[in-house]
């Protein structure tokens, strides 16, 4: 076989995939960023639409409300993750009935566990029940323009942190066992086994994680649908929702086109900035 | 239930049997016209309409595509604003006509005008699917709201029941009374709304109180929801949830299950409820007008389904008498609502629809009554705006933060200033 002829055999092979990237990512990136940059009932090129939405006080707080979600959502979701992971990788009584209990709301779809948590934070519901019932103030949660945000926060780490927690159970019994024994030759203590050897060796799956969770994060979109619509008072008006009713309620394409081009840059800038935090000294990551 | 599902099974096994077997023989088949027709209606609901019209006209088929109802809107802009000529007939929702008339999605049906004034005699009906004065849909469907009470609770509490006479209708100062009651006899709540925090379900409050529908101006894009009305409406509305006299939290998918379990006296809900509560053998219920206030005129919502034509379609024959079948045909209208049951705008057709009705009128009183003075005299549809879907999305979410505890004047102030930006993206 020639060269040329192994490259075209080599490209029919991977042909599918190639047009596929196109089809799929390429062309509707391309399409929105085209449309992003024409003003609704014009034919040239411009920026009203950054400008229409720079100016919008929905978009500008939903930007904000994102923004102050993500900051409370990952690192909370993180921590649990990385702690459930810890707790799972010791020796625990009945550890497979544990993990299972944990992972098991990630078979739940997201949309699911929206609406039954929904019914459990009424304010005639179960939770408030369940808090009256230990002598405390029944609370508004979801109606309520302090808490909702922070009730979102609860359910989608409820279905998250099972998920997260596996990647991290996986990177922690891949640490090879002469490492421990090493440092407790040393007369490390447990943090400092923690500290200096679990995280460090951590780097990878904390990589991943990090950079997937915010990610997905941004991305929220079922629960807000389902349970709040972004109130009460816009305090749950996450990007993606914003987006959604742009583009597909209110029938505004070149506000949801440029929304989305900046929702893409954010994310990117961020997940650029999360890889050069976890890049060890020597340039790897 | 479980046989039907069968039956169903069946024939759609039969179904795609002969079309396997058409396939291997379709040069001999005989040239049939086929058409598409888009909703957002289950297939139960559709496939009587299409079977009656079949049977009636062999040579055309109709296939039925159905889409969510929140993606409807985005296939009609999406297909029909691109040129595409593979829908010929879509079930267009009423408020949304004008949006759809203005961009050149939907074909003029004036040429039928005659016709259609004919079999629906009704001018609101007719306003509903008209745009700067032409006909752009056939009307099909209508709705309207009632009060149900719950017959038991009322009579514990020592209360006379509502009556079902619409000349004879409570106001809200006395019904907040009775529901008053009831709580401090032990019911949860005393009333919600079945479609809590929707535009379609709370404008006849404010329309009742006189404040008007929230849009003014030639071409209804311009916001008037800041009037003292409007306010002191807005306001009334919350206080129901501030007080605990209705419930916090509650999604509209939820409302029904409170009335069916007996934790709230009164239910604001359409004809369609019936349905649910009567498969509920222990729910003793009864209907009455829905209240208004004291000082203004009664009012009701109105406004549903319409059937219209996509002006690209390449059978535009066919579309026709499929769209005039189940509009115009009295026996084409009443195996549209065969499963689902909607009220008819079609004259001759609403009779046999009142006499199903008039069976339920011993035990709960008669809904058709209402249903049929209430769609005559006191309906008014939602405001003919190209503006509206956007009005509708942010008026829900006022209504949402209203309920949930946001003073009113500040909700309505903010709502006002959005719709004036969004609304000037339209202009």
């Amino acid at each position: 076989m020639t060269k040329r002829s192994a490259i075209l055999a080599a490209l029919a092979f991977l042909m599918p995939a190639l047009v596929s990237v196109f089809l799929l990512r390429l062309w509707p990136a391309a399409v929105a960023v085209n449309t992003s940059l024409i003003p609704p009932g014009s034919d040239t090129y411009g920026l009203d639409n950054f400008r229409y939405i720079f100016t919008d006080p929905v978009f500008l707080n939903s930007l904000k409300v994102t923004l102050v979600f993500l900051v409370i959502v990952n690192p909370l979701q993180i921590a649990i993750s990385l702690a459930l992971a810890l707790l799972m990788n010791t020796a625990v009584p009945l550890i497979g009935f544990w993990r299972t209990v944990i992972l098991l709301p990630v078979a739940i779809p997201q949309s699911v566990s929206a609406v039954v948590w929904g019914v459990a934070l009424r304010p005639d519901g179960l939770v408030n029940a369940v808090l009256v019932a230990l002598g405390m103030e029944p609370q508004r949660f979801l109606t309520s323009p302090d808490q909702a945000l922070a009730s979102i926060i609860l359910i989608v780490s409820w279905i998250g942190v099972g998920y997260w927690m596996t990647f991290i159970l996986a990177g922690l019994q891949d640490i090879p066992k002469s490492l421990y024994e090493a440092v407790t030759i040393d007369g490390a203590n447990p943090w400092q086994r923690f500290r200096f050897v679990t995280l460090p060796q951590l780097r990878r799956p904390l990589t991943f994680v990090l950079v997937a969770n915010t990610v997905a994060n941004f991305l929220i979109f079922a629960p807000i649908q389902i349970l709040t619509a972004g109130g009460p008072e816009g305090s749950t008006d996450l990007i993606m929702n914003t987006v959604y009713t742009q583009a597909f309620i209110i029938s505004d394409p070149e506000s949801a086109a440029a929304s989305t081009v900046v929702l893409v840059a954010v994310v990117l800038l961020i997940v650029i900035l999360q890889f050069r935090m976890m890049r060890t000294e020597d340039g790897h990551d | 239930m479980h046989g039907m599902n069968r039956r169903t099974l069946m024939r759609g096994a039969f179904v795609a049997g002969t079309a396997l077997l058409a396939a291997g023989t379709a040069a001999t088949a005989q040239d049939k016209t086929t058409i598409n027709f888009l909703s957002a209606q289950r297939d139960e609901v559709i496939q009587p309409m299409i079977e009656g019209f079949e049977k009636a006209h062999p040579d055309i088929e109709v296939i039925h595509q159905s889409v969510p109802f929140n993606d409807l809107n985005a296939a009609t802009e999406s297909r029909i604003g691109q040129g595409d000529t593979s829908i010929d007939v879509l079930h267009a929702d009423t408020p949304r006509i004008p949006a759809f008339a203005s961009q050149g999605y939907l074909l003029n049906l004036d040429d039928r005008r005659d016709v259609i004034e004919a079999a629906v005699p009704n001018a609101v009906d007719i306003e509903q699917v008209s745009y700067d004065g032409s006909i752009y849909a056939y009307p099909q469907w209508t709705s309207t709201q009632m009060m149900y009470f719950n017959r038991k609770i009322l009579e514990d509490a020592g209360l006379e029941m509502p009556s079902d006479d619409p000349e004879s209708r409570l106001t809200w100062e006395e019904l907040l009374d009775m529901a008053r009651t009831v709580q401090e006899n032990g019911v949860k709540y005393g009333l919600t709304f079945q479609q809590v925090d929707r535009y379609y379900q709370l404008q006849f409050l404010f329309e009742s109180a006189g404040a008007g529908s929230g849009l003014t101006g030639d071409d209804m894009l311009t916001p008037d929801i800041t009037n003292e009305g409007w306010v002191k409406t807005a306001a009334w509305y919350g206080d129901l949830y501030e007080n605990g006299l209705a419930p916090r939290g509650v999604t509209p998918e939820q409302t029904d299950d409170l009335f069916i379990n007996g934790e709230v006296a009164f239910m604001i809900a359409g004809p369609w409820a019936i349905a649910r509560y009567d498969a509920n053998p222990d729910l003793d219920y009864g209907v009455a007008p829905v209240p208004y206030f004291e000082g203004g005129k009664p009012s009701t919502p109105t406004g549903s389904w319409s059937v219209a034509i996509n002006p690209n379609s390449e059978k535009l024959d066919a579309a026709r008498a499929f769209a005039e079948y189940v509009t115009l045909d009295p026996e084409g209208v009443y195996l549209s609502i065969a499963g689902n049951p909607n009220t008819l705008v079609n004259a001759e057709a609403y009779k046999k629809y009142a006499a199903d009705m008039e069976a339920l009128t011993d035990k709960i009183g008669s809904a058709i009554g209402i249903i049929s003075h209430e769609t005559q005299n006191t309906a008014a549809g939602r405001p003919r705006s190209r503006g509206f879907v956007t009005f509708e999305t942010i008026m829900n979410r006022t209504f949402s933060d209203i309920r949930n505890g946001t003073d009113a004047e500040s909700a309505l102030d903010g709502a006002e200033r959005q719709l004036k930006r969004a609304l000037g993206r339209i202009k």
